[in-house]
């Protein structure tokens, strides 16, 4: 009697076991299939209901930091993943949100920024980042000094960078180069003066004489640019009335165009060409 | 006939059971609730109301099929009423599948009643009958179905406070299983991606029954979905109580 109960009860179990073989493999077959049916998405819709930072704070129980890493590694998947194309959408929302959990967490300005330049083509989303991370760590450059490199390389927004560069400088523990940086910056948005007397601090304060050689450079290239600019519209000016370019520098002095004729900061003559009326300097001003 | 018993008496235990209550009225507040949330927003209040209402009978539904679901089998051994059910005639296999469909059935009437009072809140503000909704519901349902199963499944071999915190980490699992899927793409093909695309395939997938979404914004819903969730749900359940009979057959109360 036992030995038929016991027989029942094993043939049970096997049959048992078959059914859960059979129910696992069709699960995991409907899985498969059900992944593979393309559902449609409200555009952003994987971020658009995430909360403001500042509510999700208190939701974390005080595991806020722990909240903005876990954040910070699903945004770089996220913003990684190229299927999602409507991923950068509310790209500032979602970096704003880590940086209002964990507010010194500096990676996620850097990148966030980052993503934004170069993956989503927002210079200013990245600027907004950015802007945060300043305000909230006041005492970090890095910043700054990045919003200065977006604004200089990327948008070639000279004034803006100029803006980011003092900003950066300001604050203690900046790199010795961020001066010089602001002072091309200034140079490039086409302030000579204030660029020359940039240059020339920056020479004058020189910590060593690699620093003094490089604002040298640059004071030689301000001072070229200023009198080159002033030579050619001497030269616009001659050729206007007599039709032709002169056939040296020295004419413009007789004819009145020019007060005298400037010499480069090593006192070199400038060279001019006659037949085309280009001034130029002798030697590049980066390699006297 | 003795599932049909025994699912009965569990209903009717489960009426009984306060907790079902509590539950009920705080979503029964949250579905209200929403109505206030609207007058929050800026734009849509519909949408609002139709967000916070589903959201409430999903989440309040698994709470009444965790917390009275893993306290159903444990109570029976506790009370040491086990001894008399299983004296009788009575299959163990039947007496998990009974206590299974008297807590479905109880759930089946919970959700009816936070539906109704959804659809008649949203009927107040949109003035038409929103079918769609019934479509979200009705996978929340079967969703509840499956949580069930896992309460089952754990209360058949571990207290009830336990199971509960086993039963709402497979919830959680079940709806952020899809990071396995970024982490499969991320990996290089090897032995590793292997195992993770196995564990991906094994962990359930409650977002297959989440049409919550696709319903508020009116998108259309693949049909082929419809059958391959529902299919995916009855499987996996399946394979949960099948699971929960043998793990309780081979149980020792002694």
């Amino acid at each position: 009697m036992s030995r038929t109960s016991s027989s029942a009860g094993g043939a049970a179990a096997f049959l048992l076991v078959i059914f859960l073989l059979a129910t696992a493999s069709a699960f995991m077959a409907l899985k498969v299939r059900t992944d593979g049916i393309a559902r449609r998405k409200v555009p952003g819709s994987s971020v658009i209901y995430l909360p403001s930072g500042k509510f999700l704070k208190h939701a974390t129980f005080g595991y806020s930091a722990l909240a903005a890493d876990l954040a910070y590694l699903w945004a770089i998947q996220y913003y990684s993943t190229p299927t999602i194309d409507d991923r950068f959408d509310h790209l500032d929302h979602v970096f704003s949100i880590i940086s209002e959990l964990d507010p010194r967490f500096s990676d996620p300005y850097e990148v966030g920024a980052m993503i934004a330049v170069q993956e989503a083509r927002d210079p200013q989303a990245a600027f907004r980042i950015l802007d945060r991370g300043h305000e909230k760590n006041p005492d970090l450059w890095i910043f700054s000094f990045q919003a200065g490199h977006i604004a200089m390389m990327k948008l070639r927004d000279f004034e803006l960078a100029e803006k980011y560069f003092e900003m950066c400088m300001k604050i203690p523990g900046s790199p010795e180069f961020v001066p010089r940086l602001r002072a091309n910056a200034i140079f490039r948005k086409g302030d000579l003066q204030t660029s020359w007397e940039t240059w020339l601090d920056i020479y004058r304060t020189a910590p060593d004489e690699r620093t003094r050689k490089i604002a040298s450079n640059h004071l030689y290239n301000v001072k070229s640019t200023i009198d080159i600019g002033e030579i050619g519209k001497a030269l616009t000016a001659f050729r206007e009335r007599y039709g032709r370019w002169p056939g040296d520098l020295e004419t413009l002095v007789r004819t009145g165009f020019l007060a005298r004729v400037p010499k480069d900061l090593d006192d070199e003559d400038y060279v001019y060409d006659p037949e085309t009326g280009d001034a130029r300097t002798r030697i590049s001003p980066w390699r006297r | 006939m003795k599932i049909r018993a025994i699912a009965g008496i569990t209903f009717k235990e489960a009426k009984r059971d306060r907790i079902l209550y509590l539950l009920f009225f705080f979503a029964a507040v949250g579905i209200i609730a929403s109505r206030v949330l609207a007058l929050l927003t800026v734009g849509d209040r519909i949408k609002i109301i139709k967000d916070v209402g589903l959201a409430s009978i999903s989440v309040f539904g698994v709470l009444m099929a965790v917390l009275i679901g893993t306290g159903l089998v444990y109570k029976e051994i506790d009370k040491k009423t086990i001894f008399t059910l299983l004296s009788k005639p009575l299959h163990r296999a039947q007496f998990i599948l009974g206590k299974f469909l008297g807590l479905v059935l109880t759930l089946f009437v919970m959700t009816a009643c936070m539906a109704a009072i959804f659809l008649a809140l949203l009927f107040l503000h949109t003035r038409q009958f929103e079918g769609a909704m019934l479509t979200a519901i009705a996978y929340i349902f079967l969703e509840l179905v499956l949580i069930t199963a896992v309460a089952i499944l754990f209360s058949s071999f571990s207290t009830p406070i336990l199971s509960s915190l086993f039963s709402l980490a497979f919830y959680l699992i079940g709806h952020l299983s899809w990071g396995l899927e970024l982490i499969i793409r991320k990996m290089k093909p090897g032995v590793g991606r292997t195992l993770v695309r196995a564990l991906y395939t094994v962990l359930p997938d409650l977002e297959n029954f989440n049409f919550k979404t696709e319903v508020v914004h009116g998108l259309p819903i693949p049909s082929a979905i419809y059958l391959s969730s529902f299919l995916y749900g009855v499987f996996y359940t399946a394979f949960l109580l099948g699971l929960a009979i043998l793990v309780f057959r081979r149980r020792d109360f002694i």
